[in-house]
């Protein structure tokens, strides 16, 4: 005995018909669906039934409303969220969706209040809810020390938010920074030198007392101080650094693509170098480094004469 | 001139020529070219100490006199030169020089000619043979044609010149210059507004003939007679002058500094070369030049000294990378002659002023502001976010930083508006570094410190005078015994006049000076490279 398939037929006046038909829908197109192929699956659905019958799944949660270009989407809402969403009522939704949409940059409290429309007490009470039931997090901006952003719990700040590998808990760590810069030094310095010792023809000499971005951040790797994992723009922000100090120098070179360590075919190289002169005669003379220089003068309080600075530095 | 310039040429003048020469000297600076009766009114000094401090200034090449503004007939204006003054300051380096080109004796005749502004060949080669007699083992003297020799050598590298010969105006010729009358119908035509320079004469490093033979006396008393006579022989070079020619020494001293910058730089090898190269250039690249005339690396390989015995593909190599170098001490200038290469002046010039300014910013406020101000001359214009970034330092300590080189003026603030109300929140905020004006103001302070020191010095001077004064006179007393030949008891007797407290006195005040007369030479050196930049800068634009 073959079983009949028996197509049932769907009793289109039930409401909880029209709005199963319409998540079998949704299920069928998960990037949404108009209104207008509803309307082309159930031709003798009335505008009303329908209406009624969207009104309701999205009330309940299970539809999400959205707009394009081209009109009103409605697309099947994810059943974890929904679940989470449980118990809170349609602001905290309203809320809640803002955050999501604003991604691992975060949004600032009054950014929600603009987009929901919503009084500033109630945001606040929303977001306290919404904090304790550990959906959302706030996190304090590196830029402006008291502006906190807020997003989803699980997400991770985005780097201009928390400043990426320089800060920790929203403290620029000045001791890391040096210690990576002595480092870095010390390594370019040890290759000149091991370049000068070698005694070869000059250009020999040169080339080899040049270290590629990439070698260096081999080396900082390797010498495991970072807890961080550090990029080799982070190492190439560093090496600036000594260029400003002085102490090294950077050229350019054209590379093959494909060698380790090349940028759109370029590659940077430092090196270390000394200063070109000594310090400057100004400044072995106390007045050279004297605060109080502009009012002193002859006759005056702060003279030549009477100068405390150069007494100490005579009887040196 | 500024004020400080004014009161360090007062300090130097007052040193060196007394305080009457002084009063005149600063009048004539702070109040430009004056007529002697203007001077002698404003001074309130007598008519004969004018003319002798104006005679003294003129001796020196401190000042120039021309006719006055009013036309050929008005009483001659005389102005003093500020720039003249101040190398008194670096005598002591001119002499060191001296004595490591030329001996001994281009030190005694350097010094010689700085003493007394402008000589006669033949008096200088006669002092400086008995000085150096003086100073040699018994029974040797000095030969005057050696001393000739190097003199000859001295205005063959241009370190000496000619005076030039003055037009004559008038009858009022005070001293100095030779009375060759030099441009014909000059007193009629109407007077150049600059003083002629002694290059714009043809014979200004000419050596004259001199008939000079005879060697170096020691000072005896016997002498006394034969000296007389001797003096009033004539030995063919009257009205011919000598003046130190300070711009060759600037050259000079210049080319020292880009050779030991190369040398910190680089490597003593292509110190070597770049040495080699100026040594090329010095006749033949004017002294405002921005760069050496093209050298073919052929030349350069000829005319490396011996001992350097490098092979021409390494020399090549050494060229290339002082080509290389980010610090452009060294330009290609062409392919031919094996690569022709120039060394590029102003733009080292520059460089070792933007260190100096470096290395100042440095001592005074730490490396880290230092490394922001170094950030700065790099990147010319950044706000203050981005001087935070680039330089990785704390937001709040850089903007303390910043703030203090700021007030300082080492850094200035540029205001780029947004709207057209300059409102501040609307306007962006700019930290640049301009290196012309901070040279100029940090010059300005290198005046003001070598006053400093100066006055220092006197002022430690006067305080100790009646001990100085004392020991004078126990030194003299003891010469003098010592020539008359007395008992050692009597020697001990007159030294221990001077207790030992005041001899410690005597050495910490002996200390004291030294220290500050060194001090005064190394701030001279800073003031010489700024000046050098300064001259450059305004030379080349």
């Amino acid at each position: 005995m073959a079983e009949v398939k028996v197509k049932k037929e769907t009793n289109l006046s039930d409401p909880v018909e029209v709005e199963n038909r319409i998540k079998e829908l949704c299920h069928q197109f998960p990037q949404g669906i108009t209104d207008q192929v509803i309307q082309n699956d159930m031709p003798h659905l009335e505008p009303q039934q329908r209406a009624m019958a969207i009104n309701k799944l999205l009330s309940l949660g299970q539809l999400d409303l959205l707009r394009n270009s081209a009109g009103l989407l409605y697309r099947l809402k994810d059943s974890q969220s929904t679940s989470k969403m449980k118990g809170s009522d349609n602001q905290e939704k309203l809320v809640y969706q803002i955050i999501e949409d604003a991604g691992n940059k975060g949004i600032w409290s009054r950014d929600i209040r603009f987009k929901s429309n919503l009084p500033l007490t109630e945001i606040n009470k929303i977001l306290k809810n919404l904090e304790s039931k550990k959906l959302i997090k706030a996190v304090k901006s590196v830029a402006a020390s008291k502006k906190k952003v807020y997003m989803l719990y699980n997400l991770q700040p985005d780097r201009s938010v928390t400043g990426g590998a320089w800060y920790s808990d929203q403290d620029f760590e000045s001791e890391f920074v040096e210690v990576l810069n002595q480092q870095c030094f010390k390594f370019l310095q040890s290759k000149a030198e091991a370049a000068r010792d070698n005694k070869q023809s000059p250009m020999v000499q040169r080339n080899s007392s040049f270290a590629t971005s990439h070698e260096v951040w081999k080396y900082i790797c390797e010498l495991g101080i970072s807890k961080v994992d550090l990029s080799m723009d982070d190492i190439e922000t560093i090496l600036n650094t000594l260029i400003y100090d002085g102490k090294v120098e950077m050229t350019v070179i054209a590379a093959k693509e494909g060698t380790v360590g090349s940028v759109d075919g370029q590659m940077k190289l430092y090196r270390g170098v000394n200063t070109i002169i000594q310090p400057t005669g100004l400044v072995k003379t106390p007045c050279g480094l004297c605060p109080v220089f502009d009012d002193c003068h002859e006759g005056g309080e702060i003279s030549p004469s009477n100068c405390i600075y150069m007494s100490e530095w005579l009887d040196f | 001139m500024t004020a400080q310039e004014v009161r360090l040429c007062g300090l130097l003048l007052r040193e060196h020529f007394g305080e009457v020469v002084e009063k005149v000297g600063t009048h004539l600076l702070k109040c430009g070219a004056q007529n002697l009766r203007t001077i002698i009114h404003e001074t309130g000094l007598s008519v004969d100490l004018v003319k002798k401090s104006l005679c003294v200034l003129v001796q020196h090449g401190a000042s120039t006199f021309s006719s006055g503004r009013k036309g050929p007939g008005s009483p001659t204006e005389y102005h003093a030169s500020c720039d003249r003054i101040l190398r008194i300051l670096r005598y002591p380096r001119y002499i060191y020089t001296a004595k490591t080109l030329y001996g001994d004796t281009g030190e005694l005749i350097i010094e010689e000619l700085l003493q007394r502004g402008h000589t006669t060949m033949s008096s200088t080669v006669k002092t400086v043979a008995d000085r150096l007699t003086q100073n040699m083992a018994e029974g040797l003297t000095m030969d005057y044609s050696e001393v000739s020799s190097t003199f000859s050598k001295l205005v063959e590298t241009h370190f000496l010149q000619r005076c030039p010969p003055l037009p004559r105006v008038g009858n009022k010729d005070s001293s100095a210059p030779s009375e060759t009358p030099a441009i014909p119908g000059t007193p009629a035509a109407p007077v150049n507004t600059a003083p002629p320079t002694p290059e714009s004469f043809p014979e200004c490093y000419k050596v004259p003939s001199v008939t000079l033979i005879g060697r170096g006396k020691r000072q005896l008393a016997s002498e006394d007679g034969e000296e007389q006579r001797s003096a009033k022989r004539t030995h063919g070079d009257e009205g011919i002058y000598w003046q130190v020619n300070f711009e060759r020494f600037h050259l000079h001293f210049r080319d020292q500094t880009i050779i030991s910058a190369v040398a910190n730089k680089l490597d003593q090898t292509s110190s070597e070369i770049v040495r080699t190269m100026l040594r090329m250039s010095e006749v033949t690249t004017s002294p405002m030049a921005t760069c050496t005339k093209p050298l073919s690396a052929n030349e350069i390989f000829r005319s490396l000294p011996p001992s350097y015995n490098i092979l021409r593909p390494i020399l090549d190599q050494y060229l290339t990378l002082l080509v290389d170098d980010p610090m452009e001490f060294v330009g290609k200038a062409g392919e031919s002659g094996g690569g022709m290469f120039v060394v590029n002046l102003h733009r080292a010039l520059a460089n070792l002023a933007r260190a100096t300014l470096e290395s100042v910013v440095q001592e005074r406020f730490g490396s880290r502001s230092a490394r922001i101000f170094r950030l700065l001359l790099r990147k010319r214009h950044l706000e203050q976010k981005q001087v935070e970034d680039f330089a990785m330092i704390p937001a709040k300590e850089a903007k303390d930083m910043l703030y203090t080189l700021l007030s300082q003026n080492l850094v200035q603030l540029q205001e780029i508006p947004k709207t057209p109300d300059y409102a501040p929140s609307r306007t962006f905020y700019l930290y640049t570094v301009n290196q012309l004006p901070t040279a100029r103001m940090l010059l300005q302070s290198c005046y003001k410190t070598v006053a400093n020191l100066v006055e220092r010095r006197l002022f430690e001077t006067k305080e100790s005078k009646r001990l100085l004064e004392k020991s004078q006179r126990i030194e003299a007393i003891l010469a003098s015994l010592q020539v008359s030949g007395a008992e050692p008891e009597q020697l001990t007797e007159v030294e221990e006049m001077i207790t030992a407290p005041e001899k410690q006195q005597l050495d910490t005040l002996r200390l004291h000076i030294n220290k500050l007369d060194s001090a005064e030479n190394q701030v001279d050196e800073t003031i010489f490279l700024l000046e050098s930049y300064i001259n450059s800068t305004n030379a080349s634009s």
